[in-house]
């Protein structure tokens, strides 16, 4: 059993706490809990867990700032907790270095999901670079630069493909607008939130089979995409 | 400034010796066809003037100078101060009585006048400012009016007022440099109930004399009179905006505690049965009472949600994060999380690929979109169609969600859009009767409009948005076409 997994749980409220140890004890990881940014930073220390769950709203400190001080020092994947309409804070944490997001109240699937992401992240993260990623009728070869659907090769404009190469390499993790400007176009045009729009969109086109309902490239509604791939 | 006034009082000093030697030289020519009589009443005639233009000081002076000219030149024996003729004394006497008499006259009624002129003139900058300061709406306003009119009736080099009242301030004449002493004159601003703050006027030359100081007590006054007024006004408008909000406080707790507390009610009940042991584990009820608490939950938390943006609308906290968005991205994004809900309605979705990127925030869009949609699912007939349309009509997006739904009277088509308004009773939709209010704060944030209508067959929601953003235009954007 101590080779489980361990999560520490930073949130200042008890009844938070209580459901998301239950549910990840059921579910075979080690908790830890801390109810003080403070708290968390020093169990962070003397702990090294494999994931951090981080609430925004704590009554000490910034829960941004908590993300900055964790990665002076550390790549452990943390996943935010924070409440609705609270954009700018979570766009902020994620820029800072957080791995992903929850939008409190949330189901348990999703807390599962997005702690299974993140694991398998920094686990990839240490080990060697997929070369190959699949997501239903698609196949991304990162390595080779060929982009498949249902075995027939999809052309893709030099941006285009970046963009997507970018997105499928963090598949599962929420990748921030300036992250992907950034990355993609450069951090001058970290702004141009239109950028992404369109070329998703032609993205969307290529290589969903239905570009209204996307089921690979999400939008993440004021704080940007996901891919989603197979496990 | 000093030396100039003395220079001038010299200069009529002067002027009045010229012109009474001239004519003691005009008179001198015709010495020996003039009366002693005569002469003496000749003479007063410059004497007259003299007050008249130069005051009382040169007059009485002019008076006693021709006494002796007239004794000296015109009495003879001339070339003498003596008097023979006794009838020549009375002359004399007589004359410089009458001589110091209508320079006196002549010389307060002169001061009367320039005293009349001044009080005058203080009246007309008093009037100037009470019609400045009067219907002013703020404290700001006032003391800027103030500073001006001190500084332009002192002629001062500056002027800076410290209002301490309700909202302390300072305001200093802008444009000029506060000098480093200390001020020539401090006003206090008094009114009734107390201080309210200070004039501070720096004047070094001329000194500020006792008139002024009075006049500018007077202006303090006014305006204490002004700030006290526009004081009062703020205070009366602040406690009608707190009584406005109190009322919808009360307003929103009866309507959202009713509402809040049946999903409540719900998932309590069911939480419960599944606690007990009359539910066995693998019963059909079960999963039936573990939806309802997950779907209930989900409501509350929207319920919640609408509470939020309302309050933030109210408190004008709602800041639309503008970005150049595709519509359509917006509207396929709130559909796909709508497809439960969404079952028995048919949604359709008219946008051309050529409408323009719309400068809206994304996450405020999706939550009217979302709105409306909802609003048109609750009412419309099953299986009816909802139908959403966009257009470009010159630099407008015109949207149009219209639905199968019924007619609503025509007084209620902008009452629909009030905080917790419904036209149809309670019990037969839930929701907090926030939605639509919602969507009019948001789209209101966004400079736009937002209306309903009855349309042959349905109800439409229309609202239209600027296309510009602080005067740009949707971005043209560089799309690469060739592949790798």
């Amino acid at each position: 059993m101590s080779n489980a997994p361990h999560i520490l749980v930073i949130d200042d409220e008890p009844q938070i706490l209580r459901a998301i140890r239950t549910i990840l004890t059921e579910k075979q990881f080690r908790v830890t809990t801390a109810s003080r940014g403070e708290e968390g930073l020093s169990l962070a220390a003397a702990h090294e867990p494999d994931l951090m769950i981080l609430d925004l709203g704590l009554p000490d400190m910034d829960g941004v700032e908590v993300c900055t001080r964790l990665r002076e020092w550390t790549q452990t994947p943390i996943i935010i907790l924070s409440v609705r309409d609270s954009e700018r804070d979570k766009v902020a944490a994620l820029d800072q270095g957080a791995d992903d997001y929850l939008t409190k109240p949330f189901g348990i699937e999703e807390l599962l999901a997005r702690v299974r992401v993140a694991l398998r992240h920094s686990a990839r993260a240490q080990g060697t670079q997929t070369k190959i990623v699949k997501a239903g009728p698609l196949t991304i070869d990162l390595a080779w630069h060929i982009v498949k659907r249902e075995e027939e090769e999809v052309k893709l404009t030099g941006t285009e493909y970046k963009l997507l190469a970018y997105l499928a390499a963090n598949h599962g993790r929420v990748l921030t607008h300036q992250s992907i400007l950034t990355h993609v176009w450069g951090p001058a045009d970290a702004d141009h939130t239109e950028y992404l729009r369109v070329y998703m969109r032609q993205l969307r086109k290529k290589l969903e089979a239905n570009p209204e309902r996307p089921q690979y490239i999400l939008t993440e509604p004021g704080i940007g995409y996901r891919f989603i791939a197979d496990e | 400034m000093q030396n100039s006034s003395f220079l001038s009082s010299l200069w009529k000093y002067l002027l009045a010796f010229v012109l009474i030697a001239s004519i003691t030289a005009i008179l001198f020519v015709w010495r020996d066809a003039l009366e002693t009589t005569l002469v003496a009443l000749l003479y007063l005639i410059p004497l007259g003037m003299i007050t008249a233009q130069f005051g009382l000081g040169p007059g009485i002076t002019s008076a006693v100078i021709t006494f002796f000219t007239f004794n000296y030149f015109f009495i003879e024996p001339h070339y003498t101060f003596t008097v023979h003729q006794p009838a020549d004394a009375v002359i004399l006497i007589v004359f410089l009585i009458v001589a110091v008499v209508i320079s006196q006259l002549v010389g307060r009624a002169q001061a009367g006048l320039s005293a009349a002129t001044a009080r005058e003139h203080e009246a007309t900058q008093l009037y100037e400012l009470s019609t400045a300061l009067a219907g002013l709406p703020n404290d700001h306003a006032i003391a800027q009016i103030l500073a001006k009119q001190v500084h332009a009736v002192a002629k001062g080099e500056y002027v800076e007022l410290n209002i301490t009242g309700t909202r302390s301030f300072i305001y200093q004449l802008p444009g000029v440099a506060r000098p480093t002493r200390l001020p020539e004159l401090i006003i206090p601003i008094e009114a009734a109930r107390g201080m309210l703050g200070e004039i501070r006027l720096w004047r070094a030359e001329p000194p500020i004399s006792p008139r002024e100081q009075r006049l500018f007590q007077t202006f303090a006054s006014q305006s204490a009179l002004a700030l006290e007024r526009a004081w009062l006004a703020q205070a009366e408008s602040r406690a009608q905006v707190l009584e406005e909000s109190d009322r919808l406080k009360s307003a929103i707790l009866s309507s959202v505690s009713h509402e809040l507390r049946t999903p409540l009610s719900t998932i309590k009940a069911a939480a419960s049965s599944l606690r007990s042991k009359d539910v066995s584990w693998d019963s059909p009820a079960r999963v039936e009472l573990v939806a309802a608490i997950d779907d209930e939950a989900d409501h509350l938390n929207m319920l919640v949600g609408n509470l939020l943006d309302m309050s933030r609308i109210e408190s004008g906290a709602l800041k639309p994060k503008r970005e150049w968005n595709i519509l359509p991205e917006i509207i396929e994004g709130v559909l796909a999380r709508m497809k439960n809900l969404a079952a028995e309605h048919r949604i359709e979705v008219d946008v051309p690929e050529s409408l323009p990127l719309v400068p809206v925030d994304y996450v405020q869009m999706e939550q009217v979109f979302t709105n409306l949609v909802s609003n048109s699912l609750k009412y419309a007939p099953p299986s009816s169609v909802v139908c959403i349309r966009a257009r470009q009509e010159e630099d407008w997006v015109h949207v149009q969600v219209r639905n199968q739904g019924p007619h609503i009277p025509l007084d209620d088509l902008e009452r629909i859009f009030d905080k917790f308004y419904r036209t149809t009773d309670a019990e037969r939709v839930t929701g907090t009767g926030l939605g639509l209010s919602i969507c009019k704060g948001i789209i209101e944030a966004h400079s736009g409009r937002i209306w309903a209508e009855n349309v042959h067959g349905g109800l439409a929601f229309n609202f239209t948005i600027p296309l510009s953003w602080d005067g740009a235009k949707p971005p043209q954007l560089p799309i690469d076409t060739e592949t790798e």
